[in-house]
């Protein structure tokens, strides 16, 4: 369906077209072949039809809420109440909209949204009720969501909020179509950087097991180098029986090269060969001894959600239709359309709500597996990944090493060298094909890795530096991508030269602060956790208890700073007892919903510091249950405190934001509790004992 | 022959190598109960059983036979909410909400056996309902606001 058609097909109503005047769409090419963010394609999210308003939601829903937040906006703009706009999700019918990552979409969507609503409730006012209303864009000022009249600043009752306490189909798994089957595609057990494919399996003994319908071999794309072999059945329970049954021999082309992690991006190893080649900061640190000189190392983490891949495809024999729960249905669109060479407009992706996606439900994986397996057997045919293909075929946090060194003048850093080696973020193994990888290797470096490296402080003469090589895991963005890395390194390396300094870690780097909402969040972050100078390690019979702090800026444009109390077992185990976060996200439209995301990157944190790893062997992620990979409990889960504030400046992310001061925070009250500075990640118990 | 939600029901006899947990969402269309990790650790599958919380994803359909199954769709009578699916839309829990019929069902098997549980009971109760969102905090309060309430 072109545009003209779907303007056409809405014609018994009133369509806004988001006009000129909101260009601040980012141009950074995340991911090749994704649909560009044209401001005229971003037409017609908001409709008006007998009285009622129907908002399609131009974003992935997937647990930000922003679902609830756009309708806020709307309602507010429009001048109407909460049960007279109606949202849905949207689907590549639609004119295209950008991948829903990096915190963007309040920050991006709320001018054109208010936009298109003011000029829709003009064009309603004045008595039209059938055509196209052109957005005229108007002064901020005379936009009611920046007055913060309306429902912004109000928490209103969650979108989908109902129907998820009462258990009604949502996500992608959920979906039912006539005469459905189930599939799966089964890949070798080795790294998904190695080419491998199925040779020969045990046909017969598959046959045996009731329900299955058909054998694959044409499963379409390989994920990485790693080719499938894919099983339909009539009914769920089959796919296990068949796929061991099948007994599939696979040719596996070797070993990979670097699969040793550890030893592959070990900074040390890389900095005795030279500089690392890609800058973050330029200055030139004087040579000579250092007052700080500490390494740190945090290794590869899965994104964890309960809700593994999944998708629905049906395929007709001349249109494919897909339901998925990805943060870019146009990708998913234009990539299976590609693979299957099918016209674009012959693919039809509607997004559903997604269980939890982090920044890992970027790709297209599972919603080509299920295209495939429908296309073969002619039939709808759903495919959700178990969780060991979660964590052996998904994309992960990458693994980094880092070198840190500062210099002290007056207790003031006067010199600071942070060398990174990781993996590839942005130009990930994942969505790069491998005849591009040497190019953007060599000239673009890679942004996501490069996150947060550049710290808010005036430091003196500060240069930080970073490589990314290839490795035999995907690797790829995870909430915060680099700024949650980076920063628990830095702001670790920052409390030890407090500490070498004598110094408050707070007024230490107050000290080194020119960024006035910076230096605000930090202090409200002190008072609210009753912060005095240098809290010193307390004991409660055996436990040694401590306080810790950290702060800094998400993508140039967000806050927060947290504060951690932790209380140290014997034994070395850290339990975190109490988090603190102040936040500046600028303009707040839903504040429950920005204390929930802070909330999560609180939680996110933890298990940074305390849990998150995956097990490897020989290149190949081994993980296979969350007990092999464990992720915060109810247990683990402290008491915490979120203190907004709210400034006049415009609203942007916070889905990400605290990212950047939680980790540092819990390490840094470890260092406090036990007097031994955290540096290899998650935690090992021992290390920390008396 | 099982109940199902207050009503009688048959197993089909292809059904019985099936886990519980498919057979609710691709036989009988309730999909609440989530698929995790399949392996009874993450709780996106639980429902109740004779009372008690459990993980349909390892039950085995053809253990049915006589027990009364009680999934998140049955909860809520014709015109209310269940108090805890109403708390937990007070205290605003869900953020992706593919864990929460988990956890609403073992909050539920909880509150029904003790009506006011101590911090250490609901965290006994809630510690194998897994969510990566990080809405723990919540999921307390509204456990408390309904314990309270009684």
């Amino acid at each position: 369906m072109n545009r003209r058609a779907f303007l056409k097909a809405c014609g018994i109503g009133l369509v806004a077209l988001i006009g000129g005047g909101a260009g601040v769409y980012s141009t950074v090419p995340v991911i090749p072949r994704r649909p560009e963010p044209d401001l005229k394609a971003a037409a017609g999210w908001i409709a008006y039809r007998d009285g009622s308003y129907q908002l399609t939601l131009p974003r992935a829903e997937m647990g930000q809420n922003i679902a609830t937040a756009m309708k806020q906006i709307a309602c507010t703009e429009l001048g109407v109440p909460w049960d007279a706009v109606s949202v849905e999700l949207h689907d590549t019918a639609r004119p295209g909209t950008k991948s829903t990552v990096g915190s963007e979409s309040i920050m991006l969507f709320t001018e054109p949204l208010a936009q298109a609503c003011a000029s829709l409730r003009e064009a309603v006012d004045s008595g039209r009720a059938i055509g196209q209303v052109d957005v005229v864009a108007r002064s901020r000022d005379d936009l009611r969501v920046f007055q913060k009249s309306g429902l912004i600043g109000h928490s209103p009752a969650l979108s989908q909020g109902l129907e998820i306490v009462t258990g009604k189909p949502l996500y992608a798994a959920d979906v039912d179509r006539p005469g459905m089957l189930f599939g799966r595609v089964l890949r070798a057990p080795a790294s998904t950087e190695i080419p491998s494919r199925p040779l020969a399996w045990n046909e017969q003994a598959a046959r045996a097991v009731p329900g299955l319908v058909a054998i694959v071999e044409e499963t379409g794309p390989a994920i990485g180098q790693a080719n499938g072999l894919g099983i339909v059945v009539k009914r769920p329970g089959a796919l296990d029986a068949i796929a061991d049954a099948l007994a599939v021999d696979w040719e596996i082309a070797g070993d990979y090269p670097r699969a040793d992690l550890p030893q592959a991006i070990d900074v040390d190893t890389a900095l005795a060969s030279g500089p690392l080649p890609h800058i973050s900061m330029d200055g030139a640190p004087e040579e000579g001894s250092w007052d700080v000189d500490m390494r740190f190392d945090i290794p590869l983490a899965a994104h964890g959600p309960i809700e593994p891949r999944a998708a629905v495809a049906d395929w007709d024999g001349e249109t494919l239709r897909l339901w998925a729960g990805t943060q870019d249905a146009f990708y998913i669109r234009d990539f299976v359309s590609d693979a299957f060479a099918l016209r674009p407009d012959a693919v039809f992706v509607q997004s559903c709500r997604i269980g939890g996606a982090f920044g890992g439900k970027t790709t297209c994986t599972v919603e080509a597996e299920a295209a495939a397996l429908s296309i073969s057997v002619g039939a709808p045919v759903k495919v959700q990944w178990t969780r060991a293909q979660e964590y052996a075929l998904g994309f992960h946090r990458p693994p980094s090493s880092h070198r840190i060194k500062a210099r002290l003048g007056e207790g003031r850093i006067t010199d600071w060298d942070h060398a990174q080696m990781s993996s590839h973020i942005m130009f990930t193994a994942a969505v790069v094909p491998a005849w591009m990888q040497s190019g953007t290797d060599f000239f673009a470096g890679d942004g996501g890795v490069e996150r947060g490296m550049a710290i808010p402080y005036r430091l003196g003469r500060a240069r930080a530096a970073y490589d990314a090589i290839r490795l035999p895991v995907h690797t790829g963005p995870w909430r915060g991508l680099g700024a949650g890395t980076n920063a628990l390194a830095t702001e670790s390396a920052l409390d030890e030269a407090a500490h070498m300094a004598g110094h408050d870690p707070v007024a230490f780097r107050l000290a080194h602060i020119e960024d006035q909402r910076l230096a605000t969040v930090l202090q409200e972050a002190a008072r609210t956790s009753d912060w005095t100078d240098t809290p010193k390690a307390t004991r409660q019979r055996e436990m040694r208890i401590g306080r810790g702090i950290a702060c800094g800026i998400y993508k140039g444009v967000s806050y927060a700073a947290s504060v951690a109390e932790v209380m140290v077992a014997p034994d070395g185990r850290v339990h975190v007892t109490k988090l603190w976060c102040t936040h500046d996200c600028g303009l707040v439209v839903n504040p429950d919903q920005v204390k929930a995301q802070c909330e999560g990157n609180l939680i996110w944190s933890l298990g940074m510091v305390l849990s998150d790893n995956l097990r490897l062997d020989n290149g190949r992620v081994t993980t296979e249950f969350f007990s092999d990979a464990p992720i915060p409990r109810m247990s683990d889960a402290p008491e915490i405190t979120v203190k907004l504030l709210e400034t006049d400046a415009p609203p942007v992310g916070a889905g990400e934001t605290a990212m950047v001061s939680g980790p540092g925070a819990i390490a840094n009250a470890v260092f406090a509790a036990t007097g031994k500075r955290p540096t290899a990640f998650p935690l090992a118990g021992a290390e920390f004992a008396l | 022959m099982f109940t199902l939600n207050g009503e009688i029901q048959e197993l089909p006899s292809d059904w019985r190598d099936e886990t519980l947990l498919d057979l609710l969402r691709e036989h009988f269309g309730l999909k609440g109960a989530k698929f995790g990790c399949g392996a009874g650790m993450c709780g996106a599958c639980t429902v109740i059983i004779d009372g008690e919380a459990i993980r349909s994803c390892t039950y085995p359909a053809a253990d049915l036979d006589g027990v009364t199954v009680r999934t998140i769709e049955g909860l809520a009578s014709r015109d209310a909410l269940h108090p805890v699916q109403a708390a937990w839309l007070e205290e605003a829990v869900p953020q992706c909400g593919y864990c929460q019929a988990g956890q609403i069902m073992s909050a539920v098997a909880l509150l029904e056996t003790t009506p006011a549980p101590s911090d250490e009971d609901v965290i006994s109760a809630m510690d194998g309902n897994l969510c990566r969102c990080g809405t723990y905090g919540r999921i307390r309060k509204a456990i408390n606001r309904v314990s309270e309430a009684v």
